[in-house]
């Protein structure tokens, strides 16, 4: 039978969508080791390293994920992240408070994603028109913090301050905290299951009694969260803040989301550990270029050509399936 | 008569699956060949492969005995094969005359100007040769309605006057204007000894229109039927490979229903689509609501659903108003809407997403939590219910047919065990056997008390499975007819137009 | 099928890509030893930038690509252009990770947290270009993994602002035009470098520039306007307009034109990449000053005389630190008497005519025989502070080639 054909072709389509980051991660991880015996590289100190670096695109991308399942998409998450950050930095700068540090990093990213959505909700507008909007205000909003910060072209916090949590213990302990919560609420809660019918129709969705436009808020504050604790971590591992904070954030998040395999129009395929999968790969393929002593416009022009393959692997899965009957 | 198209063993895979196995065809000069077949039964891929819309893997094709090998759909046209496809083929953001025109707009260039004028004049010469003269060509193609846009993709295939013309399931989403343009054309062609090749579900349909009919299943030629040898239930058979068994339609004509009303409309009024329209439904009834395409039936359903606002008036279900969808559902109403693939279903989703997403607050642990076994069993039920066919809950609905593809919105409304139904075209671009199931599955809930509005284009479905009908035109209620064994097409259609 | 094929265009590129720039360096470890530098294993450097494409940039990667890992057995690794204080730490982490025995820093978002990461990892670190401020080098001029900065310290700066004004001014100009570069951005560089402007100008015209005149008050003045400073006659000469910062949008640009070409200007004076931006719009009775790298195209404005006064770092000026960080590294670090860190200046080489620029692009963009050479610079391994200052001390075109012969 022809349907039982499509059937199988479909189920095996599936897993090898499902495993196929995890074995782009394995292959990855292989080369790595492989590149560090031979280079003679201190593998521990590397280990840290990749785990540092991944983390912060780790938990923003996890965040963003609830974004990209809706099919939306956020060009301001690194804009907010140094706002956030700021802030925080500030509000430590005036409290003394690690506490009141990491409150003012969560309160900030929160409320600002939280305005994109609500503004979008109430002018009826895609909501990544709202944030290009934001984007613009939260460059000029980093300029006014720093300008009225008063001490030049920085914000910093003292490095003794934070250099108790910039361990790596702590670090993972963040992660996998704010992990299980996204983990718990995409796959266990209401909001989760909604979030992905909406990405994947939302017409659909409201013919089913979905409030598109409240899921929406509701996705883009938790990726506030993400953005929150991924500002709090960059104080941490770096306490000066300047201008430049997290500007590279925004597109790291884009291409690990998509190394991890999550689909660009979000829907149900959308997965969690699709930010943890594509965050580690990509920076195990940047300590690859490096070990090869690649300079960075190459490497970047890897990472280029990897993500074209990936989305167009992707998405010939979807073209195929509009064949004419 | 001459031969015109001639096909020969041609095959044609995508992936795994075969679409095409060996098939041969051969139509004539002045006759119209029907095509029918289930869903995937491989009718349309003969037929785009023949109009140069994809390639086949192996095999010959002839037009007027040379051989046939057009590079593009563009260059079928032009060299004299043209299609009118399911889909829609216009380009909404220009207007009518460039879409008739494109691909030539060329030829009406003066300079660095296109002659506006004359490209105008020459398209509604075009629409107006077809019987489509109320569209006016210099529109904005995006405007225009489902209906009207197919007419102008009609008009832009006739304007290259083809010696060979392709209908493929078009009739199934227009009124009976429009197939009445559509029916005219092909006689047209006839008349001036072209070929017409017409692919359709509706049986009916088909046995009128065609002068023979070649049956498809599963990439297979099984039979081609002569003028002469046109008998329902051989060709339904031929089709589905298995005899069918029961009645189509429900044989009840006696029956009572309950006099308790559940939905009761008052006046209702939404532009030009509801003008003052008022009606009770009663408990354990199916309501049909038929008219043209653009009667305003499928804005009724959406307004009686919450999905739409009415401008006046006013409609309660049990007594109640109903404020929002997601009040209509507490009140156990459903809905499934006419354009299934992107209103009813995610497609891009698994059939346990489609079917558990209207019953979160059912199985979901206070409305909140949900358990994956909770989750599994209420979705599982649903699938084997209705028969599904498919490999599990997890599989993709993209991957499904037609018909299983409706059962599934179906399921998703009765796993919430709604208690009144509101179905637009339910059985739209269904195959019989499944079409069958759905009849049986409708007379079943009213059955057991539940209340249907059925809203249909398909006249022989209205009266077939209505225990009453309500006929709209223009917004209005025309007619109430009562079920009958008498009750016949053409007494409905009188108060349609 | 097709899409096989797309597939197989894309792994090709990639392939290609890779293979392109991947195989095309690797040391030849020559395994000669002179002076007691010890030849034999290869030592891998970090370099922090972060700008990995101005010309001063590439002209100071291609002297220890090209050069100097030719001539040692070193390895330079570099970091991907760096735009802030956590892209700084991931970078030197990655060097840490790859074995890099010492770090050579052309990045200043945050240096003390740099210098403070390298110590507690046992790598030593060097500033290439500019200075530690003087706070932070009394917090680490002590650590034995902090090797020392030699570059133009900020009074240098302010010398080369104060120069290339006062170039003009002894000429009996009057009228000018500033570009004043990345000082509201407020780095310092360049906030000395317009300080001598200012001041040169004060000094000139027997006025003062809201109120300072010499270079304390004029940098205090400087940051008391928020860097953001503004057109005022000074005595008899006169700033007649000033323009800041990197936009380089089209608004910024129309700026930029206003400044350069309002009639009375004589003298265009850019702090900082004046042929990326005065240039463009100079008259040609007007003059154009700018402290710039030494490049082919500025060679070309000097002939063209679109350009009159260049004030550049050459290219060889890292070679003493990096000897000073090779010495450190094996285990003859070079200090003070007290056991301090370098903190070492030098200078610009100044050019005011074209045979002049030619002439040290020459020597400059040489990958054979530049400014310094291997020879000259093993001078230096394990060498005494006091010869080691006295070979940086003497950095003009003149000297080093004295020194060279």
């Amino acid at each position: 039978m022809d349907n039982e054909k499509i059937i199988r072709r479909e189920k095996i389509k599936n897993i090898i969508f499902q495993v196929a980051p995890v074995v782009g991660l394995i292959i990855m991880f292989a080369l790595f080791m492989i590149l560090a015996v031979i280079k003679d590289i201190n593998i521990p100190y590397s280990m840290k390293n990749i785990l540092n670096q991944s983390v912060i695109v780790v938990v923003v991308a996890t965040g963003a994920i609830f974004i990209y399942t809706l099919g939306s998409f956020d060009i301001s998450l690194g804009a907010n992240m140094c706002v956030s950050a700021l802030i925080g930095a500030m509000a430590y700068n005036r409290t003394n408070s690690l506490l009141a540090m990491l409150a003012f990093c969560l309160g900030t990213a929160v409320l600002i994603s939280s305005v994109c959505s609500i503004l979008a909700s109430v002018f009826n507008l895609p909501v990544f028109v709202t944030t290009i909007a934001m984007l613009s205000m939260l460059n000029a909003g980093v300029l006014m913090l720093i300008g009225a910060n008063g001490t030049g072209d920085i914000v910093q916090v003292p490095a003794a301050a934070v250099s108790a949590i910039n361990t790596t213990w702590f670090k993972l302990l963040v992660l996998v905290a704010y992990l299980a919560i996204s983990i718990f609420v995409f796959n266990f809660l209401k909001l989760g299951r909604q979030e992905k019918f909406v990405g994947g129709n939302p017409e659909c969705a409201r013919l089913t009694g979905l409030n598109n436009s409240r899921l929406a808020i509701l996705g883009f504050i938790m990726a506030g969260i993400g953005v929150g604790l991924g500002a709090f971590l960059t104080i941490t591992y770096a306490p000066t803040l300047s201008r430049n904070t997290a500007s590279s954030v925004g597109m790291d998040v884009i291409i690990s989301i998509v190394f991890g395999g999550m689909p660009v129009s979000g829907g149900s395929r959308s997965k969690i550990y699709s930010a943890v999968v594509g965050a580690l790969s990509m920076t195990l393929l940047s300590q690859i270029m490096l070990m090869l002593n690649l300079n960075s416009g190459i490497s970047q022009m890897v990472k280029a050509i990897i993500f074209i393959l990936v989305v167009y692997i992707s998405m010939s899965d979807n073209r195929k399936n509009i064949l004419p009957r | 008569m001459k031969e015109s198209l001639r096909i020969e063993n041609v095959s044609k895979r995508f992936g795994s699956t075969i679409a095409l196995d060996n098939v041969s065809i051969e139509a004539r000069d002045g006759e119209i060949l029907g095509l029918i077949g289930e869903n995937g039964s491989g009718k349309s891929t003969v037929t785009s492969i023949y109009a140069g819309m994809q390639k086949a893997d192996s095999g010959e094709m002839f037009f007027y005995g040379k051989k046939w090998n057009p590079a593009s759909m563009n260059d079928a046209l032009k060299q004299g094969v043209g299609m009118i496809v399911q889909e829609n083929g216009t380009v909404p953001g220009i207007s009518v005359a460039e879409n008739i025109y494109l691909g030539e707009i060329g030829d009406y260039r003066r300079g660095l100007l296109v002659d506006r004028k004359s490209l105008v004049a020459d398209a509604q010469k075009c629409l107006d040769d077809i019987g489509a003269d109320h569209i006016r060509a210099e529109m904005i193609c995006g405007v225009l309605d489902f209906q009207d846009r197919k007419l102008v993709e009609i008009a832009k295939v006739m304007a290259n006057d083809p010696k060979i013309l392709v209908v493929d399931e078009t009739t199934t989403a227009l009124s009976q204007k429009g197939r009445d343009i559509i029916y005219s054309i092909m006689n047209r062609m006839k008349n001036e000894g072209k070929t017409v090749i017409f692919i359709s579900h509706d049986l009916d349909e088909i046995m009128n229109v065609c002068d023979r009919l070649t049956v498809l299943r599963d990439g297979k030629i099984i039979r081609t039927f002569e003028k002469n040898e046109f008998e329902e239930n051989a060709i339904k058979t031929s089709m589905i490979g298995r005899e069918l068994q029961g009645n189509y339609y429900r044989d009840d004509y006696e029956s009572d229903v309950n006099g308790e009303v559940v939905l009761k409309a008052e006046h209702l009024c939404l532009g030009n689509q509801l003008s003052d329209f008022s009606f009770e439904l009663h408990k354990g009834e199916i309501l049909g609501v038929g008219g043209l395409s653009h009667c305003g039936m499928h804005t009724l359903g959406k307004v009686l659903f919450g999905a739409l606002d009415a401008e006046s008036g006013t409609f309660t279900v049990n007594g109640e108003p109903v404020r929002s969808i997601s009040d209509a559902m507490k009140k156990q109403v459903g809905y499934v809407a006419k354009d299934r693939d992107t209103e009813s279903l995610s497609l891009d989703a698994s059939i346990k997403d489609n079917i558990a997403i209207a019953g979160l607050d059912k199985f979901g642990v206070r409305n909140f939590l949900i358990l994956p076994s909770r989750e599994n069993k209420y979705v599982n039920k649903q699938v084997e219910a209705l028969s599904i066919k498919c490999s599990g809950a997890n599989q993709y609905v993209s991957a499904l047919s037609g018909g299983n593809k409706q059962k599934v919105a179906f399921g998703k409304w009765l796993a919430r065990e709604s208690e009144l139904l509101i179905l637009d075209c339910p059985t739209r671009g269904v195959d019989i056997g499944v079409k069958q199931a759905m009849y049986q599955l409708m007379y079943e809930m009213r059955q057991a008390g539940k209340s249907i509005v059925l809203i249909s284009e398909e006249m022989a479905e209205l009266i077939g499975m209505s225990d009453r009908l309500l006929v709209m035109k223009d917004g209005r209620l025309a007619k109430e007819l009562k079920r009958s064994r008498e009750l016949s097409e053409a007494d409905v259609i009188q108060y349609m137009i | 099928m097709k899409s096989m094929k797309k597939v197989l265009v894309l792994m090709l590129s990639l392939l290609l890509v890779v293979g392109m720039f991947g195989c095309s360096k690797d040391n030849d470890g020559s395994g000669k030893s002179t002076d007691g530098i010890d030849d034999s294993t290869n030592v891998k450097i970090g370099v922090l930038v972060a700008d990995a494409t101005g010309a001063e940039a590439l002209a100071f990667r291609s002297y220890y690509e090209n050069y100097i890992q030719k001539q040692y057995n070193v390895t330079f690794m570099y970091s991907d252009e760096l735009a802030d204080a956590a892209a700084e730490a991931s970078a030197i982490d990655n060097f840490i990770a790859n074995n890099c025995k010492a770090i050579i820093s052309f990045a200043s978002a945050d240096r003390p947290a740099q210098i403070r990461k390298c110590a507690e990892n046992k790598v030593y670190y060097a500033v290439a270009t500019g200075t530690l401020s003087d706070e932070e080098y009394k917090e680490f001029k002590d650590n034995e993994y902090y090797v020392g900065a030699i570059g133009p310290d900020l009074y240098t700066e302010y010398l080369a602002g104060y120069n290339m004004a006062k170039y003009y001014l002894d000429q009996g100009k009057t009228k000018f035009a500033v570009f004043g570069g990345a000082t509201p951005y407020y780095v310092d560089m360049h906030i000395y470098r317009t300080a001598g402007i200012l001041v040169a100008l004060c000094e000139a015209g027997g006025g003062n520039y809201n109120g300072a005149s010499d270079m304390g008050s004029m940098i205090g003045t400087i940051y008391g306007m928020n860097c953001q400073l503004t057109p005022a006659v000074i005595g008899s000469v006169e700033l007649v307009s000033y323009i800041g910062g990197y936009d380089f949008d089209d608004a910024w640009f129309g700026k930029l034109a206003e400044a350069a070409n309002n009639p009375s200007v004589e003298v265009l004076l850019a702090v900082g990449s004046g042929l990326d931006t005065f240039a463009a719009f100079k008259k040609p009775n007007q003059f154009l000053g700018t402290v710039d790298a030494y490049t082919a195209d500025a060679v070309k404005a000097m002939e063209a005389g679109t350009l009159n006064y260049l004030a550049g770092k050459f290219s060889a000026s890292i070679g003493p630190i990096f000897m000073a960080t090779l010495s450190a590294v094996q285990g003859k670090p070079i200090r003070t008497a007290n056991g301090e860190a370098l903190a070492l200046s030098q200078g610009y080489w100044v050019a005011t005519s074209a045979d002049e620029a030619k002439n040290f692009y020459a020597v400059d963009s040489s990958t054979t025989d530049p400014a310094y050479t291997r020879a000259m610079l093993d001078t230096l391994f394990g060498a005494s502070y006091d010869d080691f200052a006295k070979f940086v001390g003497a950095f003009s075109f003149e000297e080093i080639q004295n020194l060279k012969k």
